[in-house]
């Protein structure tokens, strides 16, 4: 049985540590890959939720491709369920997949960012914009902001910033994922930051 | 400064996902079509009357399609041609009451 830290680690799509399949787990994975099509549906019951929940706010920016981009999950893992090994949870081994799923967007959204205004407006931004966190009141309030600044945002700008604060990549990984240097994404994560700051205040 | 706010606002707010972050049914409902019809494509699915002895409940139409004496009818997928996966596909609420339709009970989760 997991633990409640550890469930909601897996809903958040957060690292978790490996708890194994249940009985139960097991043997709704040996249905579907008996392709019995009334555990597939127990299957999507099951676990949709917590897929569609972590895909839907990882791509704030992209909101118009949630849909298609949890399709390819569960896709996905169909296509490996005979190869899943049981050592975390299902939910846990979708949510890793959707991951990949949307770091495989992020990369795009990154390497090929919009127009970006120049270096002395990012440090005009910077000057004006003080975020104060103490303002926030509530989590949901913060998450609904968040969400509403993200989706305003140009696609590679919240991007970045979901990439690096929300799954927590380090920007070495980011560049070498991407093709940037370091410093370009250092960049890039610079102006994301003061435009985000901006809407932030202006909310 | 900026490490530490965008840090904390992202613990803040990656909390557990809240009723309405649910998947819509219509999403589930097209989800489950998509896995059934790959399951489909590399092979037959589990037959009807096996599936029923797994201990899954059939609904009215693939009961129906049990009583045909003929394997190959009992592996078929009648979900393909039903409207109930029509409607489910494309409308929230849609009026499908079957028991045992995986669409139907997709909208009453």
């Amino acid at each position: 049985m997991a633990s409640e830290t550890s469930r909601a680690a897996e809903s958040t799509g957060r690292a978790v540590e490996p708890h194994p399949l249940t009985a139960d787990e097991r043997a709704l994975v040996a249905a579907v890959l008996q392709k019995d099509r009334k555990a597939a549906a127990e299957f999507v019951s099951r676990y949709a939720d917590a897929v569609y929940a972590y895909v839907s706010r990882r791509l704030a920016p992209r909101a118009d491709l949630v849909e298609d981009v949890v399709q390819d999950v569960f896709l996905a893992a169909l296509q490996k369920l005979d190869t899943f090994a049981g050592q975390s949870s299902v939910a846990g081994w979708l949510l890793g997949i959707a991951r990949h799923k949307v770091e495989d967007l992020y990369r795009a959204l990154v390497r090929e960012p919009e127009p970006f205004p120049d270096d002395a407006e990012v440090a005009n931004a910077e000057l004006a914009a003080d975020p104060r966190f103490d303002d926030v009141i509530d989590a949901a309030r913060a998450q609904e902001k968040t969400r509403r600044i993200l989706e305003r945002l140009p696609a590679a700008y919240s991007a970045v910033l979901l990439w690096r604060y929300w799954e927590r990549r380090s920007i070495k990984d980011m560049a070498a994922q991407t093709g940037k240097t370091e410093k370009a994404i250092e960049r890039l994560l610079a102006r994301a930051r003061a435009n985000f700051r901006q809407l932030w205040q202006a909310d | 400064m900026d490490e530490r706010f965008f840090t904390k606002l992202a613990d803040t707010t990656d909390t557990e996902p809240t009723a309405s972050e649910r998947a819509p049914a219509r999403v589930k409902s097209r989800l489950y079509s998509a896995i059934v019809a790959e399951l489909a494509s590399s092979g037959p699915l589990r037959s009807l009357p096996a599936t029923q002895a797994a201990g899954r409940e059939l609904c009215v139409f693939e009961k129906v399609l049990t009583i045909v004496p003929d394997e190959r009818i009992h592996e078929m997928n009648p979900c393909r041609v039903c409207h109930a996966r029509l409607l489910a596909e494309r409308f929230e609420s849609p009026p499908i009451y079957w028991p045992h339709c995986p669409y139907v009970e997709f909208e009453s989760e």
